[in-house]
């Protein structure tokens, strides 16, 4: 079982070291959001930006732009406090994939403002991007 | 009240999507890939897995005793999916590669082969463009259970596992008539496969090896190795009895490889029910519903319950009702809608019958966005309706219903007080019968991948058959 167990690390530490689980997770949504008609000609193309875009060092377009953030952002905030709970907060880096359900952020108490969601939101795709 | 807590609702047409397009296979079989390579750069690698599109290419062991008709079978399974055969005969014959050569050397001095080397072998062969592309077929591969533990290292596994099983006597007995056509490489036998054409007789040779001894000794190591080899592929082995004639085992083999083993992909089943007036269709979705909590949803039952409702359908729907003839289409449409997009039904699935009858129901139902995954006909030969629905009682004081056949009233008192239900007269059957039939055949065509199931036997055995048509996938065809 020794070699069975060092050869799941080292896959589960491939894994890690290419976040493949987000680069799939973010081609399944873009596939069943999008929807269409021929699902590997457009995982290709998806594919074939992502290299290109590492190559020349051009910004990819991730899924979610500054205005769908915001969006997101007032749903959560539904009284218009201007500020989200650290648990709402938590919740949607999660939904978003951006987070694990075990990583411990730090609560400073203050509520996250649509400012500090937003910055922290495209640092962590911009972390996961630049990753491939 | 927490917007990220609360039950996403998320629009079916994506997860009819994913289903029609076996989203999830595509990914896990993109993920295997990665895991078992691992390649430096992942995202030029997925490119070209995502090119090749061989996710769905033949990948199959056979295995079997000496003469039990493994290699015939491989062959003619070659040809038909249009793949390529791998031996051990093949393999050593190969030329240009220094394991080949190795391999004969090694073959002509102890006639057999260390593991590593086959294996070896075998992962080279793999490799190359034409097995990639059209998948490959193992005849008589892994030998033993340390070669089938190595291939499984090397990242190579089947999708089907053939075996072929028969009593040592006759295969004793059949090695014996055991031809080899020395040109083609074809295997005859003097009793159940002689060539036709007397030119192949004349060339046919004895092959080595097939005297009673020899085969009985081979027999033993053959059972010494395969019960250790089996569990190695725990879930898709199908053993087939090679003591019947050749043609019936490749058609039973042919069926299996066919298919495509029950994936983990979610699945929510919008079953449609299809069949005559008495053939099982409510008893059946009720079935469902309670085993597996789908929403039950009888057309008939809904437009009576819109009309109880005295909702602004039903008053659309009660003068059809009270002059007895049928409900226009685009009313029946309004009505299912309005229950097929309730939360449960989105969520839960649900099972349809009573409707659509003909074509153009279907289609509407079609173009409206309900498009069922599974879809049954359930067929009974007119006598049995007869028995099923003219015996038919109902107790006017209890309101209970009985069937003089198969769930008789207890005494005979209620016997005598019980009334039948003039829909259920004869002729009126035969009509509703005849209106089905009329359309049956189009609606068979319209939904292509549909099942049919023989509704004359008992509920139960039937709803086994609807339940494994809607837990396995469907077959994919082999054009």
């Amino acid at each position: 079982m020794e070699a069975n167990s060092s050869r799941e690390l080292e896959a589960r530490n491939y894994l890690e070291k290419h976040r493949i689980m987000e680069l799939l997770t973010y081609l399944a949504s873009a596939l069943l959001f999008f929807r269409p008609e021929k699902p590997r000609e457009y995982l290709i193309s998806i594919l074939e930006r992502l290299r290109i875009a590492k190559v020349s060092g051009v910004a990819f377009p991730f899924f979610m732009d500054n205005s769908n953030i915001a969006a997101m952002f007032q749903m959560l905030d539904s009284s218009n406090k201007g500020s989200i709970s650290f648990i709402q907060y938590k919740e949607a880096l999660k939904t978003l994939g951006l987070c694990t359900a075990d990583e411990v952020l730090k609560d400073d108490g203050l509520g996250i403002t649509c400012e500090k969601f937003m910055r922290e939101v495209n640092k962590r795709t911009q972390e996961i991007w630049s990753a491939f | 009240m927490d917007a990220t807590s609360a039950p996403h609702r998320i629009p079916p047409e994506m997860p009819q999507y994913g289903e029609a397009n076996h989203v999830f296979e595509l990914m896990q079989n993109m993920l295997e890939q990665l895991l078992i390579q691992q390649p430096k750069d992942p995202v030029p690698f997925m490119i070209e897995h995502l090119q090749r599109d061989n996710d769905y290419v033949p990948k199959i062991v056979i295995l079997g005793p000496p003469s039990s008709g493994k290699t015939t079978i491989a062959m003619w399974l070659g040809k038909h999916l249009n793949s390529n055969l791998l031996s051990v005969e093949s393999l050593i014959a190969k030329e240009y590669s220094s394991l080949a050569a190795d391999a004969r050397t090694h073959y002509q001095k102890f006639q057999t082969l260390p593991d590593m080397l086959l294996v070896r072998l075998v992962q080279e062969r793999l490799r190359e463009e034409d097995c990639v592309r059209r998948g490959w077929i193992l005849d008589g591969i892994p030998e033993t259970r340390e070669q089938a533990l190595m291939i499984q290292t090397l990242g190579v596994f089947p999708r089907h596992v053939i075996v072929l099983s028969a009593p040592d006597t006759v295969l004793i007995e059949r090695n014996l008539g055991k031809r080899i056509d020395p040109q083609t490489g074809e295997i005859y036998h003097t009793t159940f496969d002689w060539p036709p054409e007397s030119e192949i007789q004349n060339r046919l040779i004895v092959p080595a090896g097939i005297s009673e001894g020899e085969t009985a000794r081979r027999l033993l190591e053959y059972h010494r190795n395969i019960v250790r080899i089996l569990p190695s592929y725990p879930k898709i082995v199908k053993v087939i009895t090679a003591d019947q004639p050749c043609v019936d085992v490749f058609c039973q083999a042919l069926t299996y490889v066919q298919t495509i083993h029950r994936s983990n992909a979610p699945f929510t089943p919008r079953v449609l029910l299809c069949g005559p007036v008495g053939s099982g269709k409510s008893l059946q979705a009720a079935l469902l519903a309670q085993k597996y909590g789908l929403v039950n949803v009888c057309c008939g039952q809904l437009l009576k319950e819109a009309m109880a409702d005295k909702s602004k359908y039903g008053e659309m729907i009660r003068p059809f009702f009270e002059k007895e003839t049928a409900v226009p289409d685009y009313i029946i449409m309004k009505v299912l809608r309005q229950r097929l997009d309730q939360q449960d039904c989105l969520e839960r699935g649900w099972v349809l019958h009573g409707f659509p009858r003909d074509r153009d129901q279907a289609c509407l139902m079609d173009s409206m966005g309900y498009k069922p995954n599974r879809v049954f006909f359930l067929n009974v030969p007119f006598d049995s309706i007869i028995e099923r629905l003219t015996l038919r009682r109902t107790d006017p004081v209890t309101g209970e219903r009985s069937h003089l056949m198969y769930k008789p009233p207890p005494t005979m008192e209620i016997q005598a007080r019980l009334l039948q239900s003039p829909k259920d007269s004869e002729e009126q059957i035969k009509l509703r019968m005849e209106l089905f039939y009329r359309n049956s055949a189009e609606l068979q065509e319209f939904y292509g991948q549909a099942i049919t199931l023989n509704g004359d036997q008992d509920p139960y055995t039937v709803f086994e058959y609807i339940e494994s048509g809607i837990t396995n996938p469907l077959p994919k065809k082999v054009p």
